[in-house]
């Protein structure tokens, strides 16, 4: 693999690359490969595996049958192609109109792994899970595959050769009587999107149809950010953070870590400032109604309804003037909150021009304008805080134009809708009833990845190339250009968002990577050459490119409530808390299974979504775990599943967005092929008065009960269960304050003491490498990138929600998520996350008791697991004290058996076998990219440096937590790491001798709040549950 | 002349072993008669029927299992063994009793043993089988379990002498091989016997070939007896170092509940207790049946339930020893899982029934009355067999919480691991209802060895 | 008569032994496997008369894991001059044309679980004559060795009569002057080659 940047390799890039677009041959090659473009059966596609075959054959432990077998070799082999070679290229992924840089790898003409861009200043090698599953939904055959035309007897399938005649010629002529009209009656509706390109598009259309309106909408979206900026700037300025420099943070329901545009710089710069560095580290306040991964890395975290947080801020802000007027504070009254006030107020003021105060998208216009007035007085700004302007930011709110807009369509006074992507009709505000508002629209058409909600009301419905398949343009969040490139020709002959309107503006054949370059020349001017073009495109972004920082200060008074209230809410006057999913998003992954299976960092929820409720507020009401609720607000009603969240603010329940598709597809729900939805539809509930909190909620108990597929806990604790996980809990996470860590920077070694043990095998001894990890819990926000990551590297398959409930969720590796402190009190809750892989013990319990020798050690101390030799006894599975190793207890391949699923065999890795039923397996320190490493560097005669190999789970991790490489090389990273007097090996009493050890972790709390929580208690807590 | 003191082993005043008025001619009929009578009573052929649609059930879903994967099974993380193990274990318990009785009891002259050792070894053959079928279905791919067998291979690749699993395999075949051919041999005189009294070709056919050609000669005797008692010593090692090898299976694993030295004996002791338990199961009504009541007598009976009564304290006594080593041991993990888990724990029913039928029940065999009524007997013995399918139940589910709780899990059972259960019970009734058929159910020839005429010059 | 009743079932067991062994290795089943190619492609002329080295179409051999099939262009490179007409090269030209593959048959094949790498082998003095024999000589391409696992670890157990300096892999006719293993464990001592025997250097 080589890795970009020096001459030499950007020029195999370019080769490549033009193999992929420019060369003739390709084409053809292209034609023959992705036979959608020549006709919908699935023989082409199989013959594309043959194709496939030349090179590797989908690997099975299955083994070889003795029938015949073709290899299939180009007739021009692309220079530079060799078949079987992995290559990488630099490409962009946006989401809500930020972009993150990714490096995806390709395998002939494949690409099966995302990483992320190390020269993207965005992600700096981090990825997100949602980037991982990315090749999953690339592969996905509920795809949109040809446009679909609705007429009276229902949906024409255009699906013959040249499948867009049809449409093109039906926009040529609707669109030039749109033209005429001066663009009267046309609306575009496209989601938040960044890109230069469909920019400069949306500047030609607006222009050329002055009549004509576009606007945006994000379910997800960022209105009173940019409303808050406005009130107290002037102007919708983007607030740019610097984690690494800050001291002391404070987030307002805003995760920072997690949901954040710019989370995976973030989640870098914050872990940069957990290192301590001469006896100081950051600290993090947390004050959010439902726990986020932000609220679960922090040190001091207040768990308060989401309506209480303005009257929060209020107070804050009374008390930091009050310091800075007259540097004397005001006595702290007794309660939790007034504590926790005093204390944030002295440390804020105390580290002034090295904190930052942020709040999230749910929080009101006039709460970010108090945040902006609160970084201003603190001096924070031009230091930890800067502000750009983003230039394709609009000035409107997304909700009013929204509403704006279906109000015309209710009065016919618009013609022509085009929705360029996104799912209106699925996760507009319910209270606008955009569907049967679609219903006045004359001429409405949609592009999108599937036929989803709204391409089914549309009279057209064209398919979008997936991001993978196209060419583009976009900004990330600090505004760096970044380019998308495509890794292999559409699958399903989609078209890009900036190709449509450009058709629609009547271009004759636009070609998007002409729409792109042109929008570059434009950018960089007079600087345009070739090289920097192609320069550009190696590397991912525009160097220097970011938004220049402005200088403007809040030059306004927040007016905040500051009287506060401490009792619980009545039902009926609850607040109900809208939250992005991990998983889902805003419900546009819903057909991804690698994403629904990934539990959620926090409640370890997989294949669902559920109504958050904390403990007190759970027995006011009555429900516990997995009964089946129903929330009443505003005369709608939804039934929802209830889980008991530790922490989770009192009187507020959170529920998550991005479920209950009736047509995302066979694997997230299609009402017409009656696959049930997975999880329930909370847009039901969103009103656009309310968009992310709403009050007056009524929550009930219907009797009935839904099951809950969680990964951990399951539920079914008891007494003795929780008594002795709570004992076992601080044992096995070990954590410490920093005080205590400054006094004894050994404690780990302490918090259980292991006699000598003797081991009655020989051990072994290694000449060559030893290969090793070392995971450090401080920086860890338990993101699930690695999961994911993972999954997309080893071929792990999905087992859907019946499996999950039995408790075979195939994973290699998984994040341990455990709880501390009173569930009764949630302030007092805290969290500790812990991955956990297969520890590749030097004395494995696994390796001695398999009969038939199938896991053994190798000579570089892994611990191989030999699929193809396992005839899955499980024995090794029941002596694995950490419960690492999986067993396919079915064919969970069993799907890709039909010919028209067969397409997502192309997401598979094909250095790693993948594993029939009936078979053990588990996490292999990714041998197949230590070997590739290996190989190459002998055949070149040089030696392996440190960090040449890097497993899947270390490269995805944003915050850079997992550690990976050779334990012979004392100088190595993770030898350094391994001999750190935070190191600790997990369950060393059973004489295991784990080869993956964990750095302890270091809290930082604030002297005067510091409360050591007893972990038996909140097991109590959730034993009733 | 009327027998009245049948017992020459001692001189204190004894119940007879045979009671009735039986001589020679009497005992070979009796036996003979239930084989050779033109149809078995009613009641066989319901009984047949049951049994033989259960082994129907278990051969169906076997197939289901093979084609579809063993995920049929509650298995899952972090329970890899489920019930499949535990009716393993089960039953290779109860096929402790025969050998025991034939093989030990016959080193050590107790002749009582005589009337009841057939059809203890024919029910232990038969559990035995039973208990060969779970591990052979357990493996995920059936089809390559030949692998665990050591044998030159164009892999270069030998099994693992280290896994426990592997012991196992040699030791319950080798037990399996050895009590098969210890019944057979014991049998060969009277499968003669049959042959003599044949009056159809067929029955003439099949026994002359199963006797191979038995003479009844004095110096075929000779060799006989010779034979038997070299089988009978190479037997009775095998009877304690089957299931001692069975508990390796758990013991030498480090799960807590498992990770025990005193399994082997504990396990042992377990064995011979189900053994006997189903030995009185089945002998208590066969006798009843069959009319036997004279060959199986009251004392043999008895002499079976004071060994379950014997061997029921034994394992009380092992299950207060794992509770004191817990405490003792002060390891966290052992003592969570024995003094909290276990009784406390979300399977504690399957505790408490186990201590209940295994320590509790039994006791009543301390008084004569409960030893001498059949229908007691049968209902305690009854018991017996639930407790001990419970107590390997119950150290299966010490894997729903090992160290990890973070990977406790639960095991739930679906309908396939009832209908398997069930099934097994199907599968042992059957051999053993054709056996009661087709085969003498006492050792005639043993018996007479012990009437008088037996000794007389 | 009983004695020989006795040395027969010890005989008929282990011929059963011997027949299951030899039955089910590859070397009884795989070994001579000879499929007719869509082209006549004659090694024999091009790697044996006419001395073309492996490397001019197998060229991904030293630098990748798949010793590539060459695509037709490969052989269009001489037969544009040289029998450009040939009917035995027709389905070469129109493959050429059309972009087509042509669709050559498998002999030496893996089962997908092994993660063979040529390069690996190749650039280690490993003659691709130990595993595919005298390629030069055959005029239709046949499996001459089992292929096996036990045939591979007998190698990485015991390379050194194996090795030869890699200048001379692709020289198939090539013998050492002096024993084969004292030459190979000069090789082996020089580049430094231990091969390893753990699974997971084939099994991924």
């Amino acid at each position: 693999m080589s890795s970009i940047g020096d001459q030499k390799n950007l020029k195999t890039h370019w080769r490549s690359l033009a193999d992929l677009h420019d060369l003739p041959e390709y084409r053809a090659f292209a034609e023959a490969e992705f036979p959608e473009t020549a006709d919908p059966g699935g023989v082409n596609r199989r013959r594309w595996l043959q194709v496939m075959g030349a090179s590797f054959a989908l690997a099975g432990v299955a083994g070889c049958e003795a029938k015949r077998e073709e290899v299939l070799p180009f007739a021009k082999r692309p220079e530079g192609r060799t078949p079987g070679q992995p290559q990488r290229f630099a490409t962009a992924m946006e989401l809500s109109g930020s972009a993150i840089g990714l490096l995806v790898t390709s395998v002939d003409g494949r690409p099966i792994k995302v990483e992320g861009n190390p020269l993207h200043p965005q992600s700096l090698g981090g990825s997100h899970a949602l980037a991982q599953a990315a090749v999953l939904e690339l592969y996905d055959p509920d795809r949109s595959q040809n446009p679909v035309q609705l007429a009276a007897q229902g949906p024409i399938v255009h699906a013959q050769k040249d499948k867009w005649s049809g449409f093109d010629e039906f926009v040529r002529q609707h669109f030039a009587g749109v033209k005429e009209r001066r663009g009267a009656g046309l609306a575009v509706l496209s989601p938040a999107s960044s890109s230069p390109t469909l920019t400069r598009l949306r500047g030609r259309l607006q222009h050329e149809l002055p009549e004509a309106r576009w606007l945006v909408y994000e379910p997800l979206h960022d209105d009173s950010v940019r409303a808050g900026a406005k009130l107290a700037l002037g102007a919708p300025y983007r607030t740019q953070l610097d984690l690494s420099s800050a001291r002391v943070v404070l987030t307002l329901d805003a995760d920072l870590l997690g949901s954040h545009p710019a989370s995976l710089r973030y989640a870098r710069d914050f872990a940069r400032g957990r290192e301590v560095v001469d006896g100081q580290m950051n600290r993090l306040y947390a004050v959010e109604s439902c726990f986020t991964m932000t609220g679960s890395a922090a040190d001091h975290r207040l768990p308060i309804r989401s309506g209480q947080v303005p009257a929060f801020v209020g107070r804050l802000l009374q008390r930091v003037q009050q310091l800075l007027s007259s540097s004397v504070s005001t006595p702290s009254g007794e309660s939790h909150v007034e504590k926790f006030l005093a204390a944030l107020a002295v440390d804020l003021v105390a580290h002034r021009g090295a904190g930052i105060v942020a709040a999230g998208d749910q929080q009101s216009a006039e709460v970010h304008a108090a945040v902006h007035q609160l970084n201003a007085l603190l001096e924070n700004v031009g230091k930890t805080v800067n502000y750009t302007l983003d230039p394709s930011a609009d000035d409107v709110s997304q909700v009013e134009s929204l509403k704006a807009l279906v109000s015309d369509m209710q009065g016919g006074n618009v013609d022509t809708l085009l929705i360029l992507g996104g799912n209106p009709a699925y996760d507009a505000p319910a209270d606008l009833e955009f569907a049967a508002a679609l219903q006045k629209v004359k001429t409405t058409i949609h592009a999108g990845l599937y036929r989803n909600e709204t391409a089914r009301l549309c009279q057209w419905h064209v398919p979008q190339a997936h991001f993978l398949e196209s060419w583009s343009d976009a900004r990330s969040f600090d505004g760096t250009y970044s380019i998308v490139q495509p890794l292999l020709a559409p699958l399903y002959g989609g078209r890009t968002g900036s190709e449509l309107v450009a058709r629609v503006l009547g271009d004759a054949v636009p070609k998007s990577e002409e729409l792109v370059r042109a929008t570059f020349k434009a950018l960089v001017g007079e600087k345009y050459n070739e090289s920097l073009w192609r320069r550009t495109v190696h590397d991912g972004l525009l160097t220097e490119s970011a938004y220049p920082a402005e200088t403007v200060t809040a030059a306004r008074e927040a007016s905040l409530p500051t009287e506060w209230s401490e009792e619980l809410p009545k039902n009926g006057a609850l607040e109900l808390v809208f939250c992005r999913d991990a998983s889902v998003y805003d419900g546009r992954f819903a057909n991804n299974g690698w994403l629904q299976e990934c539990p959620d960092p926090l409640t370890k929820l997989t294949w669902d979504n559920a109504a958050l409720v904390g403990s007190a507020t759970a027995k006011m009401l009555g429900v516990s775990s997995q009964t089946l609720a129903t929330l009443k607000l505003g005369g709608m009603l939804l039934k929802v599943p209830v889980y008991v969240m530790p922490g989770q603010a009192e009187g507020s329940i959170a529920l998550a967005l991005g479920y209950g598709r009736t047509a995302a597809g066979l694997v997230g729900g299609l009402s017409d092929a009656e696959v049930p939805a997975v999880g329930v539809n909370s847009y039901l509930l969103r009103g656009s008065q309310a968009m992310y909190v709403a009050t007056g909620l009524t929550v009930e108990a219907t009797g009935e009960s839904h099951r809950l597929a969680v990964t951990q806990d399951h539920f079914a604790i008891d007494k003795v269960g929780v008594h002795e996980r709570a004992r076992r809990v601080p044992i096995l996470v070990r954590e410490a304050p920093l005080d205590e860590y400054l006094k004894h920077p050994d404690f780990a070694q302490h918090v259980e003491h292991v006699p000598a043990l003797e081991s009655m095998w020989s051990e072994h001894v290694y000449e060559g490498h030893r290969w090793g990890m070392s995971i450090d819990l401080t920086k860890c926000i338990g993101c699930n990138a690695c999961v994911v990551a993972c999954q997309a590297e080893n071929n792990i398959p999905v087992v859907g929600k019946d499996q999950v409930l039995r408790g075979r969720e195939m994973h290699w590796i998984r994040v341990d998520r455990y709880f501390k402190g009173d569930a009764e009190r949630p302030e007092n809750v805290e969290v500790a996350m812990q991955p956990l892989a297969c520890h590749h013990c030097e004395l494995a319990p696994c390796e001695q008791v398999c009969p038939v020798a199938a896991t053994v050690h190798s000579s570089e101390g892994l611990n191989d697991m030999v699929y193809n030799r396992c005839i899955g006894t499980r024995y090794c599975g029941n002596n694995c004290p950490y419960k690492v190793r999986r067993f396919n207890y079915l064919n969970f391949h069993e799907e890709l058996k039909d010919a028209n699923r067969e397409i997502s065999k192309m997401v598979f890795n094909p250095d790693v076998t993948v594993r029939v039923r009936g078979v053990m397996e588990k996490c292999t320190y990714c041998v197949q990219r230590i070997q590739a490493v290996k190989i190459d560097a002998r055949n070149h005669g040089r030696p392996i440096d440190d960090g040449q190999v890097v497993t899947a789970c270390q490269q995805a991790c944003p915050a850079q937590a997992i550690v990976f490489g050779d334990l012979a090389d004392s100088q190595s990273q993770v030898a350094r790491s391994q001999q750190d007097s935070r190191s600790y090996a997990l369950l060393a009493e059973l004489n295991i001798k784990p080869r993956t050890t964990y750095l302890a972790k270091v809290r930082n709390p604030h002297p005067d709040l510091a409360e050591v929580p007893d972990p038996a208690e909140v097991e109590e807590g959730r034993a009733q549950h | 002349m009327a027998v009245v003191d049948n017992t020459f082993n001692d001189p204190a005043l004894r119940a007879p072993l045979i009671t009735g008025r039986a001589d020679l001619a009497s005992i070979t009929d009796t036996v003979c008669e239930i084989t050779e009578q033109y149809r078995p009573p009613r009641s066989w052929y319901v009984a047949f029927i049951a049994s033989l649609s259960l082994l129907g059930m278990l051969g169906l879903s076997i197939i289901y299992l093979i084609a579809t994967g063993v995920g049929v099974w509650g298995n899952n993380s972090p329970v890899f063994w489920g019930w499949p193990i535990v009716n393993f274990v089960f039953w290779v318990g109860i096929g402790h009793a025969g050998t025991l009785i034939s093989a030990i009891l016959f080193l050590f002259r107790q002749q009582w043993r005589t009337s009841i050792n057939r059809m203890a070894e024919a029910m232990t053959i038969f559990a035995v089988t039973c208990a060969g079928v779970f591990p052979g279905i357990h493996v995920g791919r059936v089809w390559l379990a030949y692998w665990l067998a050591p044998y030159p291979n164009y892999l270069g690749m030998w099994p693992n002498f280290r896994s426990p699993l592997l012991w196992d395999v040699f030791a319950v075949s080798t037990y399996a091989s050895v009590s098969a051919l210890f019944w057979y041999l014991g049998m060969i005189p009277d499968l003669a016997t049959l042959r003599d009294r044949a009056t159809t070709k067929i029955r003439k056919l099949a026994y002359g070939v199963a006797s191979l050609g038995w003479t009844g000669s004095a110096r075929a005797w000779h060799r006989y007896e010779r034979a038997y008692l070299l089988l009978a010593a190479l037997a009775t090692p095998l009877v304690l170092s089957v299931h001692s090898v069975v508990s390796f299976d758990f013991a030498v694993a480090q799960v807590p509940g498992w990770h025990t030295t005193i399994f082997p004996p504990y396990f042992v002791a377990g064995a011979i207790f189900s053994g006997f338990a189903m030995v009185v199961t089945l002998a208590v009504p066969a006798r009843a049946y069959f009319g036997l009541k004279n060959l199986i007598t009251m004392r043999h009976l008895e002499n079976m339930t004071k060994v379950i009564l014997a061997t029921s304290c034994m394992v009380g006594y092992a299950y207060g020893v794992e509770l004191f080593t817990a405490w003792y041991s002060q390891n966290p993990n052992e003592t969570f899982l024995f003094l909290g888990n276990r009784p406390f724990g979300p399977y504690a029913p399957a505790y408490w029934t186990m201590v209940t039928c295994n320590v509790l029940i039994p006791q009543l065999f301390w008084f004569r009355k409960c030893r001498t009524t059949p229908w007691m007997m049968v209902i305690i013995a009854l018991l017996v067999n639930v407790g001990m399918w419970m107590e390997r139940f119950v150290i299966m589910m010490s894997l729903t919480r090992d160290y990890l709780p973070s990977s406790w899990g639960s095991f739930i059972p679906t309908p396939i691991d009832v209908v398997m259960l069930i099934g097994s019970f199907g599968l042992f009734f059957t051999l053993f209802l054709l056996f009661c058929r087709y085969l003498p159910m006492v050792a005639m020839a043993e018996v007479k060895t012990v009437l008088p005429h037996g000794h007389q010059p | 008569m009983k004695p020989l009743i006795g040395v027969g079932l010890v005989v008929g067991a282990l011929y059963v032994v011997a027949v299951g062994y030899y039955g089910g290795s590859p070397e009884t089943w795989r070994v001579g496997y000879s499929p007719r190619q869509p082209v006549p492609f004659s090694h024999a002329l091009h790697a044996g008369q006419l001395g073309l080295d492996c490397r001019y179409c197998h060229t991904t051999v030293e630098t990748a894991a798949f010793a590539a099939i060459p695509p037709a262009a490969t052989c269009m490179n001489c037969h544009q001059q040289i029998a450009p007409e040939s009917s035995k090269l027709l389905e070469v030209r129109e493959t050429y044309a059309n972009g087509e593959s042509v669709p050559w048959i498998k002999v030496h094949r893996l089962p997908d679980y092994v993660y063979f790498d040529h390069s690996a082998h190749v650039t280690r003095g490993v003659s691709c004559v130990s595993c595919h024999g005298r390629i030069d000589q055959m005029e239709q391409v046949t499996q001459v060795k089992p292929l096996s696992m036990g045939w591979c670890l007998d190698c990485h157990r015991n390379p050194d009569p194996h090795l030869r300096p890699p200048e001379y892999v692709t020289n198939l006719a090539w013998v050492p002057e002096e024993d084969a293993a004292v030459a190979g464990k000069r090789v082996r001592e020089q580049l430094q080659i231990n091969p390893s025997t753990s699974c997971s250097t084939c099994h991924r």
